[in-house]
């Protein structure tokens, strides 16, 4: 069983299956990540945000789900860096020009940057909402309006999500190719909505900080 | 009225890549080529230098071609940054000097990738598609000539995508084009065309297995779907060919058992 996942996953297919699958379970976190934190705009005071960060984290299982999704996390990133050093490797001389023939896209282009400021960005948001002043942390939506306030973390925050998005608009459609689902029928269909996924979630979770951000400055 | 523009033919500066062997480090070399006759393939333009660089005693740019009709796979070169050169679906030799410019600078390397070792200037060795076929791009059986036609019916959709695929002249445009110098978009293209025939279908699932260990033998790079390789493509293979190698390699991956004899696992 090893051997045969060993050669599964060691194959070039089955790096790029690797990347697809951690992709993916990574995009169904964020999905639900931006549903529970919607709840910050559900009252004034934030206490429905507060209830539901009291109730998640009183759970047994949560330390073992945060385990799980830290290990989704490096899986996905020590394998990029795998993969983008042997894809380096494969050519040793660049071309003198190399102008493009149409296929590749920014976003594709910039998988290992975007990724890179995503993780920056993670880093970031952890030491704030998840390793901070654990008494802050009792009172979760005082502290997010709080950090959302100060415009270096704004700032922040919308250079990682649109570094997101755009690792999102090609990592989506990517993943959908890797795992073989490809039809002249349906793939410009599928290509369009992970654009659109992408930037919906994008924008879902930056409005939290623009909101509150603009609420604090009018305040 | 004025006179063509081409009528003393175009005035052309091309920098070529000199590489006197495999180890040698190589550089550009710059030509004047006057009164080129835009009639002329790339290749044709090649030879005419090639034959003033023979009479002055110096030695010709060496580059592979063979049928000069788009057909063989054997024509290389990465012009102006484009594998087989500007036009689209069109291999080098096809390729005709009358879509450049009077006094136009044209830059010409080999297809650079490290399992496509450069031989001598813009030749490279491509035998890795060799070994790749060899592993299993083939079918075993040999049926004889051509059967009747009706005895083994094939629908026309089916006909026509294996045909696509079919069309893979292995020239190494795609692993050319391919940032990561990934070999997929021919290793699809071959699979594709032998699974989707009856043929070829019993053995889908040892030939996706043993093709691609094969290719990842050769030293390419992996696939990030940057899609290159299909906009490269002299003969228009499209990108959903690689997504076809996907389902059949994890088809073939969860269908594969162990070998007959060996020891179980654990055991």
């Amino acid at each position: 069983m090893m051997a045969w996942l060993q050669k599964l996953f060691g194959s070039s297919i089955g790096k790029k299956l690797w990347m697809a699958l951690t992709g993916l379970l990574l995009l169904g976190f964020l999905v639900v990540h931006l549903a529970e934190n919607l709840l910050l705009f559900s009252d004034r005071d934030g206490a429905a945000f507060d209830g539901y960060v009291h109730t998640l984290t009183s759970f047994a299982w949560i330390p073992l789900a945060e385990l799980v999704l830290a290990g989704l996390f490096l899986a996905h990133i020590v394998q990029a860096i795998r993969v983008s050093l042997q894809n380096r490797a494969a050519r040793s001389t660049p071309y003198a020009l190399n102008p493009g023939h149409g296929g590749r896209t920014l976003a594709s282009k910039s998988m290992l940057v975007t990724g890179s400021i995503v993780l920056l960005f993670l880093i970031l948001h952890l030491a704030q909402f998840r390793f901070g002043d654990a008494a802050a942390r009792e009172r979760m939506a005082a502290l997010v309006r709080g950090e959302f306030e100060k415009p270096l973390v704004l700032a922040a925050y919308l250079l990682g999500l649109m570094a997101l998005a755009i690792h999102l608009s090609h990592g989506i459609q990517s993943a959908l190719q890797t795992l073989g689902l490809s039809h002249p029928r349906y793939t410009p269909l599928l290509q369009k909505l992970s654009v659109l996924i992408a930037v919906l979630l994008a924008l879902g979770f930056a409005s939290m900080p623009v909101y509150f951000f603009a609420s604090g400055a009018s305040r | 009225m004025s006179a063509p523009t081409h009528a003393k033919g175009l005035r052309i500066t091309l920098r070529v890549w000199r590489q006197s062997g495999p180890s040698a480090s190589g550089a550009f070399e710059t030509h004047a080529l006057e009164s080129v006759s835009p009639d002329m393939s790339f290749l044709e333009m090649l030879d005419v230098l090639n034959e003033s660089l023979v009479g002055t005693g110096k030695s010709p740019i060496s580059f592979d071609h063979d049928c000069r009709e788009g057909i063989c796979g054997a024509c290389s070169l990465v012009i102006d940054g484009h594998a087989h050169g500007p036009d689209a679906e069109t291999t080098t030799c096809q390729l005709h000097m009358r879509h450049y410019r009077d006094g136009a600078t044209i830059t010409v390397e080999p297809f650079r990738a490290n399992a496509f070792p450069v031989v001598r200037d813009l030749v490279v060795d491509r035998s890795a598609f060799d070994r790749i076929i060899a592993a299993g791009g083939f079918i075993s059986v040999n049926t004889g000539s051509a059967p009747e036609a009706n005895s083994l019916p094939v629908g026309k959709p089916l006909a026509d995508e294996a045909m696509d695929n079919a069309a893979c002249i292995g020239c190494g445009a795609c692993v050319a084009a391919c940032p990561n110098a990934s070999a997929m978009l021919f290793v699809a293209a071959k699979i594709s065309h032998l699974k989707l025939l009856p043929q070829g279908a019993p053995e889908r699932e040892s030939r996706a297995l043993a093709m691609v260990e094969a290719m990842d033998k050769e030293g390419f790079g992996n696939c990030t779907n940057h899609y290159e390789c299909g906009a490269a493509c002299p003969k228009g293979i499209p990108v959903s060919s690689i997504a076809r190698m996907n389902r059949e390699f994890l088809r073939a991956s969860l269908k594969s058992s162990p070998p007959r004899g060996a020891a179980p696992e654990g055991a």
